[in-house]
This record gives C-alpha cells, sequence and structure tokens, in this order.
C-alpha cells in the first residue's frame, strides 16, 4: 500500500537537525511511503506567535491550503510545527471573521483554507502509531532492541492543549512507549516523563533553559536509561546538542545517547546507521549502535 | 348573560408608575358584559380583597378579572376571595400587567395600551369560564423515604413520630449511609458512629417503620397522594428471622479476608458472607451473590463453611428476590452522595500511586473500627508517614471537572489535621494546599483558628497542578501566592479531599421518579430559597446530599423540613386534584393512541366502547402539561380551562381596538 504525504520539514529539521530529516526519509522509504517536496512551504509562523497572532495563522493556513492544493496530508515531523499548522486550522474553524481575513490575504496568491480543511496533519508518532501501525512495524524488526532499556520523551507542543485534538493523551501519553515496545526494546517510566526540554526559554533565558534540560537528563541517568528518545527537533536540540552544556549548568553526571524514535525504530529496521543520520547526533550514540549489532 | 367584574391593581408604584391605571379602569368598563370596574392601591390586601368581595355580592358577579401581577404571586389569593363569596374559583382570570406589562416597558403609553389589550383579552376568556370541579384524591396515609443514610433516617423519625407508617428502602445491607463511614464530625469531634447508631436503632424498632434493607426501589406510579411503588428486596441467602448475628458464618468462610470490603473503600477485606460493619443495622448477615463459591460456581468445597457453622440453620442458598408492592401518599427521596471518579484525579496522582488517596479513605484508616485498626500507615510500603499532605478542592471549582464547592471539604481536612495530631503525634509533617478557607458554619471558624496555630501544619494558598510519584515518596509543588514563593513539598502520603457528585442510586431514583436535576446533576429543588426540599412533582420532596452537597447538620434540617412538608400533605383531609385535566371526546377519538405516547405521567389509557379503542384520562394522573392535547390528530382532547374555544377569542381579542 503506496501512501503520499506532503512532507513539511520545517526550519530545523532541514538544517541544523537534518538527522531527523534523514531519518524520517529513510523509514519513509522501507514502509514504500513517498514524500512530496512541495517547494512552496513556507516557516509556520510558531516563532512569531506571541507578536501577531494573525501572521501566524495566515502563514500556517497557507501551509496547509498548499498542501490541500496538491490532494496530499501534511506530515509535519516537527512537534512545534504539528502544533502550530493544527492550532491554526482549530482557531480558522471556529471562527469565521478570522477565517474570511486569512482568506482575504490567500486569495491573491490564489490559496484559500477551507473550513474542515481536507488535508489531515500529522506527526511522527502518527505516521507511526496509526498509518503504519504496530502490527506492521513489529513484523518488520529485523534486528530487535532486546535488553535495550529506552525513555520516551513527548515534549509539550505533540499533548498540548488537549482541546484542539493532539496525536497523544495529554495526561497520560502511552502510544511511544508502544512503538519502543514493538521494536523489541524496554520503554522505562519515569515520574518526570512529561517535563518540559527548556527549548522556549533557549532565547531569552538560556541558564533556565539547560537546567530545566539537565535535570531531566540527571534524573534520567539516576534510573539508569540506555537511551532517551524524542520526536521534536527542538527537545532533541536541547538533550543532544546541548547536552554538555546542560551538564555543566546542573553539574550533572549525565552522558545519555539521545536519538530521534525514527532514529531508534531505523535501527530495528535492521537500516545502516549512516542513513539514518546518526553519525550527526553529538551524544554518544555508539554506546546503542553498538548494542545493536 | 355573563357579568364579569374587573379590578385593576395598582401595586403601590409598581404598576401605576408605568400604566395609567385610571384609564384603563374607564376601559374596562366600557367592555362587553363588564358590568364593574374598581381600581385600588394593592388589590391583595385585606382591603382590597374586601372590595372585591362587595363587588361579586353587590354585581352579583359570575366572573372577575385581576388586572395584577403575576398569577404566580396571588392567583390563590384571588381564587380564595372569589370562593369565599360563593363563586366557583375556576372563574377567576388574572392578567399580568405588572411582570408583564409595567416592568418590561418604559414608555406610559405603551405600557397603558398594552394592560388594555390584555385586560381585553382576560375578560374574553372569562366570558367563557366554566366552573370546575377538581376531583378529590385519596390520600394514603404511608409515606416511602429511599436512602438510609442519616437523611432518610431523619425524614423516617420525624414522619414516623407524628404517627405515619414510613417505609424506609435502602440498597445497602444495612442503613447508615456515609456518616456511618466517618470517625469523628467536625467542629464538635463528636464520634460519627455515637452519634448516629442511636438514630439508628431508633428506626429500626420504631413500630412505625417499616425497613426494607438490601432493597431497591423498581418502578413508582400514580400521583400525589396514590403513588403505587415496586420495590424488590434482593436475596441475601441468609434467613433474618432465623440470624442472630453472631458472625459464626462469617469466621467459617472459605474466602474469608479475601473479598475487598466497600464499606471501607477496598481498604479492608470481608469474606462472602458478611456484615457491612460491625454496627450494622438490622444486624443481620448477607452472602455476596458475585464473589460466594456455591452461588457463583455451584459449590464450595464438600459443603459451605457457612452452612455448617450456623447453629440456627439460617443459611438460604434458596432464597429469592422478593417483590414488595406498597401505596404511599408521599416520597422523600434521600439517596445521597458518592466522590468524583477516580479518572478526575488521575493528575493529582490517585491511581498512580497507592499512597494518593481521598479524604474518605483516610477517614476509615484513622478510625479505630477501620480496616488498619486506627492506624494510618503508608500503603506502598505499611509505615508510618513523616509528612502527610492535603489537597484541597481536587476536582472542586474546576470548569473541566465539577464547577460547584463541594462545601464540606475545608472542615474535613482542618478535622483531619487534628486527627493526625491527636493520634499519630506532633512528629508527622502536615501540609495543607488549600484555595480558600470555608469555615462557614457555627464554631468552624474557631476550629479553624485552633488548627491553623497548631506546630509543624504548614498551610499553604495554592493549588498543585501535579503530584509526581518518585519512587522513594511523593513530590508535591505548589505556588504559595500568600508568601509569593514555589515550594516543592516532598511527603508519604497525600490525601486529597475530593469533588462531590450526586450517587448512583440519586441517578436512579431521578430516572425512576423522572425528577429534574440542576447543572450539576443533583436532584433540583422547586425554589433554590423558598422550596428547597421540594422537587417540582408534588409529593414528591428531596433530603440531604441528594439535592447538594452538604454538612451533616444541614442534611439533618434538610431532611427534617422535607419530612414536615411531606407530612402536611399526609394530614390534609383531602387532596385536589388539578382542574386543569385533559378530557377525550370519545365521540372524535380514533385510538390511534398518540396522546398515550406522548403523555409523560402515564394518565392516559384505553377503553373498549361500542367495540372501538378510545383513549381516556385518568384525571388524577393527569398533571395537564397539554401535551396529548396538541398531539392529537383528531383534535379530539381538549384541556378544561384551556379550551380552544376559551383561546380563540384571547387572540381574537389582541387585534381588536
Amino acid at each position: 500500500m503506496s501512501k503520499r504525504y506532503a512532507l513539511y520539514p520545517g526550519c530545523l529539521a532541514s538544517t541544523e537537525q537534518y538527522a531527523y530529516e534523514l531519518s524520517v526519509r529513510e523509514v519513509s522509504s522501507f514502509f514504500n511511503i513517498e514524500l512530496v517536496n512541495l517547494d512552496d512551504f513556507s516557516c509556520c509562523g510558531e516563532p512569531i506567535k506571541s507578536i501577531n497572532q494573525l501572521l501566524t495563522l495566515y502563514l500556517s493556513a497557507r501551509n496547509i491550503s498548499i498542501a490541500e492544493k496538491s490532494n496530499l496530508d501534511v506530515y509535519a515531523p516537527c512537534a512545534m510545527c504539528h502544533l502550530a499548522l493544527s492550532e491554526a486550522a482549530f482557531i480558522l474553524d471556529s471562527d469565521n471573521d478570522l477565517r474570511c481575513r486569512v482568506n482575504k490575504v490567500l486569495s491573491s496568491e490564489g490559496l484559500e483554507y477551507h473550513y474542515k480543511h481536507k488535508s489531515r496533519i500529522l506527526h511522527t508518532v502518527d505516521v507511526l502509531y496509526d498509518d503504519i501501525g504496530l502490527e506492521k512495524l513489529k513484523n518488520s524488526v529485523r534486528k530487535p532492541l532486546t535488553g535495550l532499556k529506552v525513555a520516551a520523551h513527548y515534549g509539550c507542543h505533540l499533548i498540548r492543549p488537549s482541546e484542539i485534538g493532539r496525536p497523544d493523551n495529554p495526561e497520560n501519553p502511552s502510544k511511544i512507549e508502544s512503538i519502543i515496545q514493538v521494536t523489541g526494546a524496554e520503554p522505562v517510566y519515569y515520574p518526570e516523563r512529561l517535563d518540559c526540554c527548556g527549548a522556549p526559554l533557549l532565547p531569552t533565558r538560556q541558564e533556565s533553559a539547560l537546567t530545566k534540560t539537565g535535570e531531566k537528563l540527571q534524573a534520567l541517568h539516576e534510573g539508569a536509561v540506555d537511551v532517551l528518545v524524542d520526536v521534536c527537533p527542538w527537545c532533541h536540540k536541547m538533550f543532544d546538542e546541548q547536552q554538555v552544556k546542560a551538564k555543566e549548568t546542573v553539574a550533572g553526571g549525565f552522558n545519555i545517547p539521545v536519538l530521534y524514535l525514527t532514529q531508534l525504530v531505523g535501527l530495528a529496521l535492521g537500516l545502516k546507521h549512516d542513513r539514518l543520520g546518526l553519525d550527526l547526533n553529538q551524544s554518544p550514540v555508539e554506546k546503542v549502535i553498538s548494542k545493536v549489532k | 348573560m355573563p357579568r364579569i367584574g374587573v379590578f385593576i391593581c395598582h401595586c403601590g408604584v409598581n404598576i401605576a408608575q408605568n400604566v395609567n391605571v385610571e384609564e384603563v379602569k374607564r376601559y374596562a368598563e366600557r367592555l362587553k358584559d363588564v358590568v364593574v370596574s374598581r381600581d385600588y392601591k394593592y388589590l391583595c390586601s385585606n382591603t382590597g380583597c374586601g372590595i372585591i368581595k362587595e363587588a361579586i355580592k353587590e354585581y352579583k358577579l359570575d366572573g372577575v378579572v385581576v388586572a395584577a401581577c403575576s398569577p404566580r404571586m396571588h392567583e390563590h389569593t384571588f381564587q380564595r376571595v372569589a370562593e369565599e363569596s360563593g363563586l366557583n374559583k375556576y372563574k377567576v382570570e388574572v392578567a399580568n400587567i405588572r411582570e408583564q406589562c409595567s416592568w418590561v416597558h418604559s414608555s406610559r403609553d405603551e405600557a397603558t395600551s398594552k394592560a388594555k389589550t390584555l385586560v381585553r383579552m382576560a375578560v374574553a376568556k372569562a366570558r367563557l369560564a366554566e366552573d370546575l370541579k377538581p376531583a378529590r384524591i385519596k390520600i394514603t396515609r404511608e409515606a416511602l423515604v429511599i436512602g438510609g443514610g442519616v437523611a432518610g433516617i431523619q425524614s423516617a423519625l420525624d414522619l414516623a413520630n407524628e404517627g405515619f407508617k414510613v417505609h424506609l428502602v435502602e440498597r445497602e445491607p444495612s442503613i447508615g449511609g456515609r456518616m456511618a463511614q466517618l470517625d469523628k464530625t467536625f467542629p464538635t469531634l463528636d464520634c460519627a458512629s455515637c452519634i448516629l447508631t442511636p438514630k439508628m436503632m431508633e428506626a429500626a424498632n420504631h413500630p412505625n417503620i417499616d425497613l426494607l434493607v438490601y432493597s431497591e426501589v423498581e418502578s413508582v406510579k400514580g400521583s400525589v397522594g396514590d403513588y403505587t411503588v415496586r420495590v424488590k428486596k434482593k436475596p441475601r441467602y441468609v434467613d433474618p428471622g432465623k440470624c442472630t448475628g453472631c458472625g459464626d458464618c462469617a469466621s467459617a468462610c472459605r474466602l474469608k479476608n479475601k473479598v475487598k470490603n466497600e464499606f471501607d473503600l477496598g481498604l479492608g477485606r470481608r469474606g462472602a458472607v458478611y456484615v457491612p460493619f460491625p454496627q450494622a443495622v438490622p444486624l443481620k448477615y448477607v452472602i455476596d451473590d458475585k464473589t460466594c463459591l456455591y452461588l457463583t460456581k455451584g459449590r464450595c468445597g464438600d459443603e459451605p463453611l457457612c452452612m455448617k457453622a450456623c447453629k440456627q440453620g439460617a443459611i438460604d442458598f434458596k432464597q429469592k428476590e422478593e417483590i414488595v408492592d406498597l401505596r404511599v401518599g408521599v416520597i422523600i427521596v434521600a439517596t445521597g452522595y458518592d466522590l468524583i471518579d477516580k479518572v478526575g484525579l488521575y493528575e493529582l496522582g490517585y491511581g498512580r500511586s497507592p499512597d494518593v488517596i481521598t479524604t474518605l479513605e483516610f477517614e476509615r484508616l484513622i478510625n479505630s473500627s477501620g480496616p488498619t485498626r486506627g492506624e494510618v500507615l503508608r500503603p506502598s510500603n505499611n509505615e508510618k508517614p513523616g509528612s502527610i499532605t492535603f489537597i484541597l478542592c481536587a476536582g472542586s471549582r474546576d470548569k473541566r471537572l465539577c464547577e460547584w464547592c463541594c462545601r464540606v471539604g475545608c472542615m474535613t481536612a482542618l478535622k483531619q489535621v487534628y486527627l493526625i495530631r491527636e493520634k499519630l503525634g506532633d512528629t508527622v509533617e502536615v501540609n495543607v494546599c488549600y484555595t480558600d478557607i470555608r469555615s462557614y458554619g457555627k464554631g468552624y471558624e474557631e476550629f479553624y483558628r485552633r488548627i491553623r496555630g497548631v506546630d509543624n501544619v504548614n498551610m499553604f494558598r495554592g493549588r498543585p497542578s501535579e503530584v509526581r510519584v518518585k519512587p522513594d515518596g511523593l513530590i508535591v509543588n505548589v505556588f504559595d501566592t500568600l508568601s509569593d514563593k514555589l515550594f516543592e513539598i516532598k511527603t508519604d502520603l497525600v490525601v486529597l479531599v475530593p469533588a462531590i457528585v450526586p450517587s448512583t442510586g440519586t441517578l436512579d431514583a431521578a430516572r425512576t421518579l423522572r425528577l429534574s436535576r440542576s447543572n450539576d446533576g443533583f436532584l433540583m429543588e422547586a425554589h433554590p430559597k423558598l422550596r428547597p426540599m421540594d422537587s417540582f412533582l408534588s409529593g414528591v420532596f428531596i433530603a440531604g446530599c441528594c439535592q447538594g452537597p452538604k454538612d451533616i447538620q444541614d442534611t439533618v434540617a434538610h431532611a427534617s423540613g422535607a419530612a414536615s412538608r411531606a407530612a402536611w400533605i399526609l394530614s390534609s383531609d383531602t387532596l385536589e386534584a388539578l382542574p386543569y385535566t385533559a378530557v377525550v371526546n370519545e365521540d372524535l377519538c380514533s385510538g390511534c393512541k398518540t396522546c398515550l405516547l406522548v403523555c409523560p405521567y402515564q394518565a392516559i389509557e384505553t377503553v373498549m366502547k361500542d367495540n372501538k379503542l378510545r383513549a381516556r384520562v385518568n384525571s388524577t394522573l393527569c398533571q395537564g402539561c397539554g401535551c396529548c392535547v396538541v398531539a392529537c390528530p383528531a383534535k379530539a382532547i381538549y384541556q378544561l380551562g384551556f379550551k380552544d374555544e376559551q383561546i380563540k377569542p384571547m387572540i381574537t381579542g389582541l387585534k381588536e381596538e
């Protein structure tokens, strides 16, 4: 069964966090999912949400309309982009005046945001859990990650605000653990599971941001976890790229491999680690790779 | 030729300010069939009523129109005046020129013109008013009380002491309800059982009270004064006539200490044969047919050990469910409350950690006849807690869950803080995270100040959003708005003060009796200020927490009030049925039964007349709602007092000028 999505990588996954896009493409290709590049995609608007709400709505609506024009669902691997698009759709569906205003601007480009947009807005968790499904994932595993203790980091944008509909439950999400389970690894539950990574604070309060990151990593370290997986390039940036700085900030003792969920799944599917962008991770991922052989 | 008198009230300035009463009076005088028109400042007063009486006599009136305030206020007053003057009281028509005219218009011209129209319409109806003779209802001088908690017990005792026979139905094997589960009561710290058990005994032994425990109300038919109630007595598989309450069966039971005890909220254990608690009334054992090996699997070892142990031969596995039909005149619903479902408390750790419990569970733990004999130990490791944290308003005052205040939560928490100090000593750290302390009752504020001053009791004004479960304990993060500081409390036991919701029994009663419920789900009172114990159905009263959460003293007051309201009906000579009942014109009726289907009161039945099926309205059950009148496709049903021929002239009267 061949599926087609319009891939919406966002600003971070297609640049600094390219490992995510690489692993997404690799895993999608394994399952015969075609990722279509729509050139016209632009920023989702999330970074300027607090400054100009109308502009954010316009930017997100624009991207949804572009995908809809091509009759494609939108696959946004970045949780922040996914929230921006989903929230814009929710707001525009519930406010007729706002929708008209945004459509007036979009009309100059020959675009229109349709009420209750036909294009689905998907995240990696949706694609893995719903579209591909646990059964298929399980049967496709070539290198079961037996004995590997994996902690999930859901992040905030993936599961909140719940009123608009998110890929998983805000109080007790479980889809990532289910996916970890079918790879053969052992999902680990820990009290700090739903804590924020600190990324939104990075531009203005660097020390506070790194404190949040460091405290969570320290808790994981004390819980003897082998790997931390995440599903958002911002979260990954904090835990992976900023891990050393975070360690200094909280005087921690951790050195934890941090992988994208798609990288972990890719390893279990038997895909090559350099095809999954694992050489781009800055945390000690070799510890995991050696365990998979 | 009708002879109608029109009486217009000034109502002080309420009407007179906006309506030119003089002008309306002169206008009314000129209407056809009006022989006299009068006005007065306060028609509802003695003098005012006197004017009406005089006029009826002097002018030999056979119809009266009163243009005044809403009929809800004084229709009954003017009806009484008519009756005292020898006129049928249903010949009085009220035109509302206050709430529906003077109070809602600012232009004097408009208001006066509208008042004239309203009077004209009332006169049009009054011309065709008929003498109505409402049927008299025979009153069965017995009462049904549904629910055997403190509210039901109080209502039952009050009615029984007045000389009426009361049937008290309780679905659990014993009466006592929630109050029996408490340890001490605030603010006097009376032992709950000590003050309740004498009442329970009184109810059980009262010659006028018929106690039906382990029973449920299946159906209720009829209306005020004459209800037919079907009660299902569940089989207890123990003959209450032979059972002495000795407990030999429970000691012998193969499942002894293996079944979760409902009374202890699952914290304690019992066998399949049990009494809910040692002070149960009646003290008769019951076998749980969901766990008993003999009843579920067909055999219990070689023979049931309870049968072997019982010296009275009281065990009877052949017992069947019994149906009891009762005839009562009034019903009091006293079905109580439940705590919010645990799903609503998930965020605060309930269900995620065994060390997060509710106040009711805490009450069972600290009660010396509870499952741990009064020892408060952490459920996770059975150790004494070094720190206990209370979180108030768990699920209450929350738009997502329960918007209302539970009313008793603050005092319950303070009381439990006191019990901790008294029973567990000074070393246990106690933290209280509250939103407001609502210590509104008599003696409550003094009690609060006392607790607040106790050492090692820390009060935080803030709502924790999360209780974090760590391997060695619990973390509660709370922002204290009074000191403007964020606190991270490391604690061993968290006690949640949960929201209070209507019990399943309350929901069942609402369905069976077709009672209205308020937005919060509790039974709706007829008027929140003036009739808090009446439901919208005459003859059905509501008592205690089924109407809304309240503490024990308010519950008892409420229950006594409901009993008093019920007694008023039971001690009346007769009751009048509503005069405005529906009547079927059997010549026009085709027997289609549409009216039967729409009648909410099951007041319509079918009869055979001339070999054809016809509908017939039972005038004592009919509540005059008018649904059948509207629904009848053949226009074969009319409503007394509101016939089409009476309403049509009112409508044509609208445009006449």
